[in-house]
């Protein structure tokens, strides 16, 4: 059996933030069509990684690969052309423009390489959420919390990213909408994505990845698969905890 | 609460993103110093009076920096102010045909400066209160307005020359000793200058100066700690105008004489210019931005001309290109720049481990209703946010609120807390009505909330931002903190932000910018922020959002303990494994209204909350 080339391969990642090196020699890879989570304490910089990887945040030393090629310094421009995109932790969304708008823009990039596409792109992304369908016309800024992170996906998808970065896209959401959001990560593998996810329901993300890494005061402390971390005593009594039923709720 | 440990930080070493750097900030003042004193003795006299032009600008832009660098109100009018000062003086002491009642007031400078500040004062508040109410790009506007109309009023007025203005000014004594050389002067001009930096930075490194400095983070965080942002505004106008009008005074002694031109709006802005390249956030970039930009005029002035070999203003083209160059590349202004070349050691604030604590308000007796909301009701427009909401919390108890995204679980906090006022419906917190009585008014009564989007100031410190929490236990105005006189004061109240930083578990940062912490822990720190305000009710809006497992189970000891010393507590939170292993009871919204009530256990395996919200958990 040939290792497929993964699509995002990081060795020694180094980021600063101001005067202190908030990640230092961190490496991970992410294979196509799979997921891989990184869980960790609060500011261990699992968002500093993600950021860094997307050109937002300059990257002090380390080498990052995206299907093989190495790619100097992260650029977000660059980044996009390479396929990936990053749902921020604050989402970021346009709030005065429509549901729709936002999505439009979410494939700019792409509209402006000649790609007319984006209307069946969108049919796609209305599919997976019906709700953004429902409200299209809806200035973005009146979304209640899971809308808004629907919306911060659904842009995201309008790239046709091979990659998704997803920086807690359970934050402040229903449990009932948690699941759904779960559910759809699951679906996206299953079209071909790869997604990269950061990610508080440390359980139900081990769940769905294949893929998991523990990062702590920015250094990779584990890595295995995800099933493996999953019973790993050290994992469970740092992070996952014994009395999680409704988390474990969330993955099924 | 009272038990609680209180670790001396200052022996600590400096946390995470403090740099020691090998010079005391207190070496460098005492460098400046002598050379401030120094300077005449070797400096030509041209360049001496170049220097007192400096230090009248550096007031008037020190102004600007608390007002529009630090509190965020965009100020063009300065000019005028300067010019009510140094008009002030110039008809009480060179004025002819005054008045009876002037004319008693006439002849001492000393006397004219106390004239001009008072009247100076009522002008600001005057003009205060009807432009601050402004808001964005309106509040600049406000000010041009009444800066043109107080230049047009020195230049019609007769009794003040009009445009050609009033001569004959005397110069200031001292001890009978007239200064009308400009070595002299300026000692004058430099000890208003460095007496008006050195309060400035003492105001805005106390309680006020905490209030002053919140005020571009929003008003919402702010009124809800306590803090009458209104007055804050008023203050930091206030003070920016008088010191404009005492450069003013100095102005018309220095020239001894005056006509309506430096009044005028264009030189408004090029005060504004000064503060902006020099630092607007910096209290020392008003003095930098001052030099450079006076400096600069006068040299640019002189080669100019020759360079292009014909004469011209050309100083103001070179002065626009440098203006786009520096909003592009150098937003914050020159002293950050400055400053990252100088290793300047950066030190932490000290807490003084025996300040005597706080007083605390006494708890209410456990079971007591904190807590009551009627009926309450929140249309917005025609939808409805809030339908006929009651709920009551009661002391020693944990309340949470759940329900779907957009339940109006928010709205809900935002009634009870004062944020926004309910259509209908009444709220009772320990016994009185306090719909409508607005955020800042309720806080006082003892209920402190967190907020879902965290609103925290990016760049104070941990400890810093903590402390706001603590504003209405402190009562030492604007004149004790620019003079010191607070410290005492001060001590407690940092000594119990730092109590409260340590108890959520944020000892380590304590002295970091807050804007550098992960999100989870600016939860917490707006959690700390809550409790140092002394509340006998706890608002958190999704407190554990964000944390991960071992920081829940420390927010979790956490509010299990003040629950047993009697705090009341209503949180919203769509953690379950967390709310149902913490909280008593358990109120569950869906479209506004109350679909169920009740305990945890009850909760979980009620059908309508199993289908609305928790997705059919034991089906």
């Amino acid at each position: 059996m040939t290792i497929p080339t993964p699509v995002l391969q990081v060795e020694d990642l180094a980021v600063c933030y101001g005067k202190v090196e908030a990640v230092s020699g961190v490496s991970l890879t992410v294979p196509p069509a799979s997921i891989v989570t990184v869980i960790g304490p609060n500011g261990a910089g699992k968002t500093t990684t993600l950021s860094a990887l997307m050109g937002l945040l300059p990257v002090r030393a380390g080498t990052i690969r995206v299907d093989g090629q190495p790619v100097g310094t992260p650029e977000v421009s660059q980044m996009v052309d390479h396929g990936i995109a990053l749902v921020p932790e604050s989402r970021e969304l346009f709030g005065s423009m429509s549901i729709e708008d936002n999505l439009v823009l979410g494939a700019f990039h792409r509209h402006r390489q000649g790609a007319r596409d984006s209307r069946q792109t969108m049919e796609q992304v209305y599919d997976l959420f019906p709700r953004l369908r429902e409200r299209r016309t809806q200035a973005a800024g009146t979304l209640s919390g899971g809308e808004r992170q629907m919306l911060a996906v659904g842009r995201a998808l309008m790239a046709k990213p091979r990659l998704l970065m997803l920086d807690e896209p359970s934050l402040g959401l229903a449990p009932l909408i948690v699941r759904d959001i779960f559910r759809i990560l699951v679906d996206l593998r299953q079209a071909g994505i790869a997604i990269l996810l950061v990610e508080q329901n440390a359980r139900a993300a081990l769940q769905v990845a294949d893929h998991g890494y523990v990062l702590e005061n920015g250094t990779v402390r584990m890595d295995g698969p995800a099933e493996t971390l999953r019973h790993d005593p050290r994992v469970i009594e740092s992070y996952l905890g014994l009395n999680s039923k409704h988390q474990q709720m969330l993955a099924s | 609460m009272s038990g609680a440990p209180v670790s001396s930080t200052s022996s600590r070493p400096a946390g995470r993103g403090v740099s020691w750097g090998l010079l005391r900030p207190q070496t460098l003042l005492v460098l400046f110093l002598l050379a401030v004193l120094l300077a005449p003795l070797v400096l030509s006299d041209f360049t001496v009076t170049l220097l007192n032009y400096v230090g009248l600008s550096a007031l008037v832009a020190l102004g600007l920096v608390l007002l529009t660098g630090i509190g965020g109100l965009t100020s063009f009018g300065q000019a005028a102010f300067v010019g009510l000062g140094a008009y002030t003086t110039a008809v009480l002491t060179a004025g002819t045909d005054l008045p009876p009642a002037l004319a008693m007031l006439a002849g001492s400078p000393w006397l004219a400066l106390l004239i001009g500040l008072l009247l100076t004062s009522v002008v600001a508040i005057v003009l205060g209160s009807v432009t601050l109410r402004l808001s964005g790009h309106y509040l600049p506007l406000g000010t041009m307005a009444w800066g043109i109309s107080l230049y047009f009023l020195f230049g019609t007025t007769e009794m003040l020359g009009g445009h050609s203005g009033l001569s004959g000014i005397p110069p200031l004594e001292l001890f009978g000793f007239p200064l009308t050389e400009s070595r002299h002067y300026y000692y004058v001009v430099w000890l208003v200058v460095l007496v008006a930096v050195l309060t400035s930075r003492n105001l805005l490194d106390s309680r006020e100066g905490r209030a002053i400095r919140a005020l571009k983070g929003g008003r919402v965080m702010a009124e809800a700690m306590g803090i009458d942002t209104g007055r804050a505004r008023m203050i930091i106008f206030v003070i920016a105008a008088l010191h404009a009008c005492t450069a003013g005074w100095l102005y018309a002694h220095l020239q001894r004489f005056v006509n309506p031109t430096p009044f005028g709006l264009h030189i408004g802005i090029e005060y504004l210019f000064m503060a902006v390249v020099g630092g607007a956030g910096h209290v020392w970039g008003a003095l930098l931005g001052a030099g450079v930009i006076t400096l600069l005029k006068q040299w640019l002035q002189d080669i100019l001309p020759r360079l292009f070999g014909s004469a011209g203003n050309y100083e103001v083209i070179v002065f626009g290109l440098l203006m786009v160059l520096m909003l592009q590349r150098a937003r914050d202004g020159l002293w950050p720049l400055l400053a990252r070349l100088v290793p300047v050691r950066q030190e932490v604030k000290r807490i003084d481990p025996q300040a005597a604590p706080l007083p605390r308000k006494d708890q209410p007796p456990h079971g007591e209703v904190i807590l009551q909301a009627r009926e309450v009701t929140r249309r917005f427009g025609g939808l409805v946010a809030n339908n006929a909401m009651s709920l009551e919390v009661r002391a020693g108890e944990i309340l949470a609120l759940i329900g779907p995204n957009g339940a109006g679980k928010s709205t809900m906090f935002n009634q009870l807390s004062g944020v926004d006022t309910p259509t209908s419906g009444e709220i009772l917190f320990r016994g009185r009505a306090i719909a409508g009585l607005g955020a800042r008014r309720i806080a006082a009564l003892g209920m402190s909330r967190t907020f879902q989007h965290v609103k925290v100031l990016p760049r104070m410190s941990v400890l810093e931002n903590v402390a706001l929490g603590a504003h209405r236990r402190g009562q030492r105005g604007v004149l004790s903190a620019a003079w010191r006189l607070e410290r005492a004061e001060e001590a407690r109240l940092l000594r119990d932000a730092a109590a409260q930083v340590e108890r959520v578990g944020l000892g380590e940062v304590m002295h970091d910018e807050a804007g550098s912490l992960a999100l989870g822990q600016q939860r917490l720190l707006e959690i700390a922020r809550a409790l140092c305000s002394d509340p006998c009710l706890l608002l958190l809006d999704e407190p554990a959002a964000g944390l991960r497992l071992k920081e829940k189970q420390a927010l979790a000891a956490l509010l299990t303990r003040l629950r047993a010393e009697g705090m009341a507590v209503l949180l919203v939170e769509h953690d379950m494994d967390f709310v149902m292993g913490l909280v008593d009871r358990v109120v569950v919204m869906e479209f506004g209204q109350k679909i169920a009530e009740g305990l945890p256990e009850d909760i979980q395996s009620n059908p309508a909350v199993l289908e609305a919200y928790l997705g059919g958990v034991d089906a």
